[in-house]
């Protein structure tokens, strides 16, 4: 499957990144760390706005789930103790969305990793890397890595995985989310399969940021 | 990076002193519009324009509804031109300003009410089922011009469109799959180009307002920062056939009837400029599209197009 | 196209008026002298609207005052019964919104706002009936009131609708006429022919444009001329009980 990723392409915010995988387009901005609304301060950390807006018609309650999804999944990865009562906003526009509106996996595996690459892009601190990864389990059983629109809607069920990634290794299992049918068996497969895929994400995400450092940097050499 | 972004007294005087001897920052003259580069997807009506550094994307789409009580002959077609943070920190989410209200009322006075798009040819069954057709608007990056890059982008779209074919037997519809038969585009009647003029005024404003002589600078396709120190703007949305469809001056800078006159036409100028880009743009998709064995295959006979 | 004749091959369009011609206009102004710094009452034909302005006055938040000009507070309320649907319209409706702003932006150019710095200037407009023409009576009826209130303005802004019908320009459209004919609304300033309003929403052939924006700017003066005549009538007569004191 081709990932086409590209950073540092929107002038009016701190951090952007745009990922193509398969049929799915991303683009994600990141401004922070900005003034937080008197309501939104935390006193210790940061405050998180997340805005995932779909690519067609406006954003509904499959919005506002995949917002707090991806909440969860960068949470514990900022480092918001760095930022205490100051903002940072996550603004995402799906810009093809590769998958039926019931289906949300193509879409969130997508965005948690154009996030992950946008977050880089703004020099907010992480603790670790991530990635993330969908599967699907067609009905004769067989995992599909990364599905296409059509295998999606053929499948039993659906998966997203993502791993904290250190030292290029999948490390901890940061989010997993299933909708569907399927046996135990079939998720710890899953999950194991997942931390390869995601190894070999990363792999690609250290080369965009390598050129993107190597682009940031052209004065000094 | 702030919330609003405020220029300086400096760059202020600085910006205006250029103009006065007709210079801009960016190198253009008072009246060149930017160059406008716009990429057709591999999606039917995915059309992504940049307008210097600002970036708009616009999604066409069309489902099947029901049409309104009042006009069971006409389709449906809304416009969603919602701005996030993405574009600038200037606009807040879910918040409308009163910029915004002004660009979205703007490209729905351009584009749905000028008839742009032929609401009669989208009726399916009167007054039961319709297509109803919706752009959705994206705004990525800010560097003005929102008017006039996001009106290129539904237009663009919308001549880009296909949507699925349809036969319809007595109350039961059946939608074709592009892959079962060819999809069929929009019945798109006109196409309205919206071109935005800024003022500045370089003296006070008694001689604006009492003075004779007319001394108003105008400027056309204002950068983000041009935007923020204008003292007017006017937008013109004008189509090929010299027939003005929307023009809003909204308060500002009064100025001289003979000027926005010039301003009409120099607008004129430049939307048969940027219909003539757009045309020859779909031309070379609709080609690429069709080369191969599929061109070979359409039942439709090649047709002879009069100007 | 409609069972009436927009305009007659003798010249005469639906109300008997012919295509240079105003509709009745009356103004009066200080209608509501105790509740108001300034007040007006705009008749434009059929069209009937109040205007009361207040301030300059202390601004209700801290967050909407300007250290360096006066800030303008408008509010349109268009009543259910003015038109003959009855449709009840909503103050957020983005058409009203939209004319607010235009209204805003139009008046923060012609008050000389610098002069009440840390203020607000609330204007509050009701539509008691409408033929026609909203934008243009209440952008006169605007600019009565502010002068009853004694706030400074460069000048008057004087605004009237024309439309284009058949080859002919059509001056001051009524409601039926509004929805046939495509029109345009201008705001004059003063005497001059500087536009500060100027607002179309349907198609008009450019080369045409020239002659509808020229009848409307005479509409525009002789309408300034009419509101000038009653700002000075009221004026003497302010003076004549001065003088008897």
């Amino acid at each position: 499957m081709s990932i086409q990723a590209d950073t540092s392409i929107l002038n009016r915010v701190d951090g952007s990144a745009t990922l193509k995988s398969g049929e799915t387009e991303i683009i994600v901005s990141v401004s922070g760390p900005i003034e937080a609304k008197p309501r939104q301060e935390l006193p210790t950390t940061s405050a998180l706005d997340i805005i995932i807006r779909p690519d067609i018609g406006i954003s509904t309650t499959r919005e506002k789930l995949l917002e707090d999804k991806l909440r969860q999944v960068l949470t514990p990865v900022i480092i918001g103790i760095l930022y205490p009562r100051q903002l940072i906003q996550i603004t995402i526009q799906v810009l093809q969305s590769g998958e039926d509106k019931e289906y949300t996996s193509k879409e969130l595996s997508t965005i948690i990793n154009a996030t992950y690459l946008a977050l880089i892009d703004s020099n907010i601190g992480l603790k670790v890397s991530f990635a993330a990864e969908s599967f699907a389990i067609s009905t004769d059983d067989e995992i599909i890595t990364a599905p296409s629109r059509s295998q999606l809607k053929s499948s039993k069920s659906s998966h997203i995985v993502s791993y904290e990634i250190s030292n290029g290794k999948a490390t901890k299992l940061l989010f997993s989310d299933s909708i569907g049918t399927f046996s135990e068996n079939q998720i710890y497969q899953i999950l194991d399969l997942a931390a390869t895929k995601v190894e070999e994400t990363h792999q690609i995400f250290r080369k965009t940021i390598q050129d993107k450092i190597e682009k940031d940097f052209i004065w000094q050499l | 990076m702030a919330k609003g972004i405020e220029v300086s007294i400096n760059e202020k005087s600085f910006v205006f002193d250029a103009l006065k001897q007709g210079i801009r920052l960016d190198g253009r003259k008072l009246e060149d519009f930017r160059n406008v580069d716009i990429t057709l997807g591999d999606e039917y009506g995915y059309v992504d324009v940049r307008l210097g550094k600002t970036r708009v994307v616009a999604r066409i789409s069309a489902e099947i509804s029901t049409p309104f009580e009042d006009r069971p002959f006409e389709g449906l077609f809304t416009v969603s031109t919602e701005i996030s943070p993405m574009a600038s920190a200037m606009f807040e989410n879910q918040r409308q300003s009163d910029d915004e209200l002004l660009i979205s009322r703007a490209i729905e006075k351009a584009v749905r009410r000028s008839g742009a798009l032929d609401l009669e040819s989208l009726c399916i069954i009167a007054g039961s089922k319709c297509w109803s057709i919706r752009a959705d608007v994206h705004f990525l990056d800010y560097d003005g011009g929102f008017i006039d890059a996001s009106c290129i982008a539904v237009m663009t779209g919308l001549q880009h469109f296909r949507k699925n074919d349809i036969t319809v037997s007595g109350e039961q519809i059946v939608i074709h799959s592009v892959e079962e038969r060819e999809p069929v585009e929009l019945s798109v009647l006109h196409v309205p180009i919206c071109v935005t003029f800024a003022f500045f005024n370089p003296e006070g404003v008694e001689e604006n307002i009492k003075g004779e002589s007319n001394n108003e600078i105008y400027i056309v396709d204002t950068t983000l920062e041009e935007d923020l120190l204008k003292d007017g703007v006017l937008t013109v949305a004008v189509n090929k056939n010299r027939e003005v469809c929307q023009i809003s001056k909204a308060g500002g800078l009064p100025m001289d009837a003979l000027t926005l006159m010039d301003c009409g036409r120099k607008a004129y100028d430049i939307a048969v400029e940027l219909t003539n880009q757009i045309k020859k743009l779909l031309e070379a998709d609709y080609k690429r599209r069709n080369e191969g064995i599929q061109y070979k295959l359409r039942a439709e006979n090649d047709r002879i197009t009069v100007e | 196209m409609s069972r009436f004749e927009i305009y007659s091959p003798e010249g005469l369009r639906v109300d008997g008026r012919r295509w240079n011609e105003l509709r009745r206009f009356e103004c009066r102004i200080n209608t509501h002298p105790d509740s108001s710094d300034g007040s007006s009452y705009v008749e434009q034909g059929n069209s009937k609207v109040i205007c009361i302005v207040n301030g300059p006055m202390e601004p209700s938040s801290k967050a909407e005052m300007s250290t360096s000009k006066a800030t303008l507070k408008i509010s349109l309320n268009v009543t259910p019964f003015s038109s003959i649907d009855r449709k009840k319209r909503s103050k957020n409706e983005r058409r009203i919104q939209e004319i607010v702003t235009s209204l805003k932006r139009t008046f923060e150019q012609s008050i000389i706002v610098n002069k009440y710095p840390r203020t607000t200037i609330s204007i509050t407009l009701h539509v008691l009936a409408l033929d026609g023409g909203l934008l243009s009576s209440i952008t006169n009826a605007i600019t009565l009131a502010l002068i009853d209130a004694g706030i400074a303005m460069y000048d008057y802004i004087s605004s009237v609708s024309a439309g284009f019908y058949n080859n002919t320009p059509l001056l001051d459209l009524n409601q039926l006429e509004e929805s046939d004919v495509s029109f345009l609304t201008i705001g004059v300033v003063g005497k001059s022919e500087k536009l500060a309003l100027l607002l179309l929403e349907n198609k008009i052939p450019l080369d045409q444009l020239e002659s509808v924006l020229a009848i409307a700017i005479a509409g525009g003066h002789r309408i300034r001329d009419l509101m000038d005549k009653e700002v000075r009538r009221h004026g003497d007569l302010r003076l004549s009980k001065l003088a008897n004191k």
